[in-house]
Parts: structure tokens; C-alpha cells; sequence
């Protein structure tokens, strides 16, 4: 292969991604506030705690002008907790940990309860639901996790977690008991996406899809020219079947309904 | 599938037995005896390519020349070994682009249970290549027999499960860069 770059984005490309999600900090010395296109970065009052991207975080730990203050999920409890659902829980035995509840989304105890999301809005004036990237899920919270609420896993987990340990290992709660849990997660989710090849051939078929709920950047980057070859090898062998199955779809529909819908249920959720 | 892929040459080239209908004068270099006539009922392995586009002749209202038949790396036999057990089966001693060869074939013939049988085959060995990706055991662990009878699809998948697993290991600082 003429090009030596694998299709899809690199790790190192992804962690660099994972270098805009906001982290808390605190400041050992000020700073003024600094505009930058990502968005203004607050004037840094020790000992105020402010929320800034990761990698400024990591210079300003790494030149000893602040400490960070490491998102709860990082915790070894809430890791070892997050896990227990991996590997003990029943409805976890084949699925993903659930990730954090977008805003407005019902917490994991009610889930009956609709959703109520409320928009935002652009400067443009469209309409739109934040989601991660663009959501703070490693900040600091005072109230932790005590609400009840089960810790969660958020996008980006394995590689802030990693970054966090390599430049402010200190700031975490026992570095090396995290260092240990965050591999074993890792391990053991790893295990679940090579086994989650069983479903994959639903998504080989027009309409189909797989869920990939709760998986992490890193491990979809990881995964994804394994998945995205299976699927395309089972689109292939089952290319004269699914050539049929529509054949006969349209056979069937002509006259009572347009050929379109066949695409109908594609756009449920 | 482009036009220059090198393994969708090789599958173009692969044998298909195929029966003649009709008396073909000249035709007999096929069968290794040059000037000679091939006979109507012959059995010969024509390239993949070659037997296509003598069979979709009837398309055209004239009577088609050849009539194809399932490959031996295709029979019930082997549907059969796959059914029972899709690891143990070296699909690379069958045809080296098996699932190309099939695909094609399947393009030919309509076998709903071969569709089935292959599209399961292929899921349960892309499980066994995805572990034996993630945690190599070298040219002599156990688990060589099945990674030496893989096709060519298949290799291609070994190889970027094995690379990106890498990849992110280097990243992780678990494993050395190169």
C-alpha cells in the first residue's frame, strides 16, 4: 500500500482530540484570561477553581502553575464500581456501561420518563442538542456521585484518564490502583467489541444498525477497521440475497406503495 | 471492486467447471488438443471470466454455449464441513480469494443457504481472527493450522485488527514503538 496510514484517524490523532475536553484545575498563580478560538479562557485566580481545555491544563501541571483536579469517574472506587457493572451485571454481560446522561435525558433509576431535552441555539439561530464532545464531562463536581447515581464513562474516558495519570499523577487518588482498573477496563471491553462480531451482520443489511452506546473514542478508533471489515465482508456475501429480499420487496409494494418504503423504518430511533 | 485490484484479477481467474451445449469447431486448445472440435457434453475448467460470459449467451435468444456448475471449493461437501464446524476448514487450500470466488459465484447462482452458511462462516472465523489479533502467539503458538488456512479477505482483516491493536498499544506506552 502506497499509503502507509490505515484508513480512519490514529490514536495519537484522537488523544489530541481528547486534548479539548474541559478539565478543572486549580491555579497556584494568576493569570490573566486568554481569548482563544475555541472560546475565552477565564482569568486564573488562585485558589478559584476554573474549568479549562485539557491541554492547557496539562502545560500549566507541567510548568507547576496548577493542579487538576481529576473528574469523578477517575476515582478507583468509581472505576472499580463502573467495572463490577461491566463484568457482573446481567444486562451488561454483552452490552457497554451506560455512558453519562446527555442533559435533559432521564437518569438511569427513572427510565420510564421521557426526555426533555432543551435546545440551544447558534448565533445563526438554528436549533441544536449538545452532545459529547461539547459537553463538560471531566470537570470536577462537589457533589460527586452521592446522589445515587452510578458513576459513568464518558467519551473520551481512556484517554483523558491515561493523560491525567502521565502528567498529574499526583493529583489522582492512587495513581497506580486507577493505572490497573483503567487497563482492566479496557481489557475488558476490548473483549466485548471482538465479540460483538455475532451482531455485526445486522448491519450489513439495508436498514440495519448496531448500537455502539457507551463505547469510548478510543476503542471505536481501535475497532474500527476490524468492524468496518466484517460488515463489508458479510454486505458482500450476502450482496445476492439482499439483491432478492429487494427484488421481491419491490414486487411486493409495486402498485400500492412507492419503491421508497422499503427506507421507511431507516429513519426511526 | 476496482479495476486494477490485484485480487479481483486473481479471482477473475479462478476455474469453474463448466459443461459444453453445443459443438464449438476450433475450440479444442481448451482441452489441450489445439485444431481439434470440442464436443457437445464436455466438461472443462474454464477460467471464471471465460465461463461467465460464455453461459449469459441465452440472454442474447441464441441457445447459451456452456452451463456452469458449483466449484469444489462451493460443494455440499464443503458447505457441509463449514456447517459443522467453520474453523477447522482451510478455505485457503480451497481458493485463495474463497470469499471473492463465492461472492462472484453467489452472483451466478441463487442459493439462499449458501448465503446463509458463508455469512456465518465468515462471523464466526472474524471472531477467531480478531482474538488471535489482539494477543499474538507467534509463527509456532497454537492457533497457526487456522491463521495459515485463511483467505485473502480474511488476512486483510487480521492484518488491520492486528495493526490498529498495535497502534493503540504503542500509544498506550505498552508496547515499543517498532
Amino acid at each position: 500500500m502506497a499509503f502507509p496510514l490505515q484508513r480512519g484517524i490514529t490514536p495519537p490523532e484522537i488523544s489530541f482530540l481528547a486534548e479539548m475536553e474541559m478539565v478543572t484545575i486549580v491555579p497556584r498563580q494568576r493569570l490573566e484570561g486568554l481569548e482563544l478560538l475555541g472560546g475565552p479562557v477565564e482569568p486564573l485566580v488562585p485558589p478559584r477553581r476554573t474549568t479549562v481545555p485539557l491541554w492547557l491544563a496539562s502545560l500549566l501541571k507541567r510548568q507547576r502553575r496548577a493542579n487538576i483536579l481529576p473528574p469523578p469517574w477517575l476515582h478507583p472506587e468509581s472505576l472499580s464500581l463502573i467495572l463490577d457493572i461491566e463484568t457482573q451485571h446481567q444486562d451488561y454481560q454483552h452490552a457497554f456501561s451506560p455512558p453519562p446522561p446527555l442533559p435533559g435525558q432521564p437518569r438511569l433509576r427513572d427510565r420510564g420518563r421521557k426526555p426533555n431535552a432543551r435546545p440551544r441555539y447558534t448565533p445563526e439561530g438554528q436549533r441544536y442538542y449538545p452532545t459529547p464532545p461539547f459537553l463538560p464531562q471531566n470537570v470536577a463536581q462537589d457533589q460527586s456521585f452521592d446522589n445515587g447515581e452510578p458513576p459513568t464513562l464518558p467519551f473520551h474516558w481512556l484517554e483523558v484518564g491515561t493523560m491525567l495519570l502521565d502528567v498529574a499523577s499526583d493529583d489522582v487518588v492512587d495513581p497506580d490502583q486507577t493505572r490497573r482498573l483503567l487497563k482492566e477496563l479496557r481489557e475488558v471491553r476490548s473483549a466485548k467489541i471482538r465479540s460483538g462480531v455475532d451482531v455485526l451482520d445486522v448491519a450489513a443489511v439495508a436498514g440495519g444498525g448496531v448500537a455502539l452506546t457507551g463505547v469510548g473514542a478510543m476503542e471505536i478508533g481501535e475497532g474500527r477497521g476490524f468492524i468496518g471489515g466484517v460488515v463489508d465482508g458479510l454486505r458482500r456475501i450476502g450482496a445476492s440475497k439482499e439483491q432478492a429480499r429487494r427484488e421481491q420487496l419491490a414486487a411486493a409494494a409495486n402498485g400500492e406503495y412507492d419503491a421508497t418504503q422499503d427506507y421507511d423504518d431507516d429513519m426511526e430511533f | 471492486m476496482s479495476y486494477y485490484e490485484v485480487d479481483s484479477i486473481l479471482t477473475d481467474a479462478q476455474k469453474l467447471p463448466c459443461t459444453f451445449e453445443l459443438d464449438v469447431p476450433g475450440l479444442g486448445i481448451l482441452e489441450g488438443n489445439p485444431g481439434e472440435n470440442i464436443k457437445a457434453g464436455t466438461r472443462i475448467d474454464l477460467p471464471l471470466w471465460l465461463g461467465e460470459m460464455l453461459s449469459i449467451g441465452a440472454r442474447l435468444g441464441t441457445s447459451r454455449l456452456v452451463t456452469l456448475d458449483i466449484p469444489s471449493a462451493l460443494s455440499e461437501r464443503v458447505m457441509n464441513a463449514l456447517k459443522a464446524d467453520p474453523r477447522t476448514v482451510d478455505l485457503r487450500a480451497l481458493a485463495p480469494n474463497y470469499y471473492r470466488l463465492s461472492e462472484r459465484v453467489l452472483e451466478l447462482f441463487e442459493e439462499e443457504e449458501m448465503v446463509d452458511t458463508l455469512s456465518n462462516t465468515f462471523k464466526k472465523r472474524a471472531a477467531e481472527i480478531a482474538d488471535h489479533a489482539h494477543n499474538p502467539k507467534g509463527a509456532l503458538g497454537d492457533g497457526v493450522e487456522f491463521l495459515r488456512g485463511l483467505d485473502e479477505t480474511e488476512r486483510q482483516l487480521f492484518r488491520v485488527a492486528h495493526d490498529s491493536a498495535k497502534e493503540t498499544r504503542i500509544w498506550a506506552g505498552e508496547a515499543k514503538k517498532r
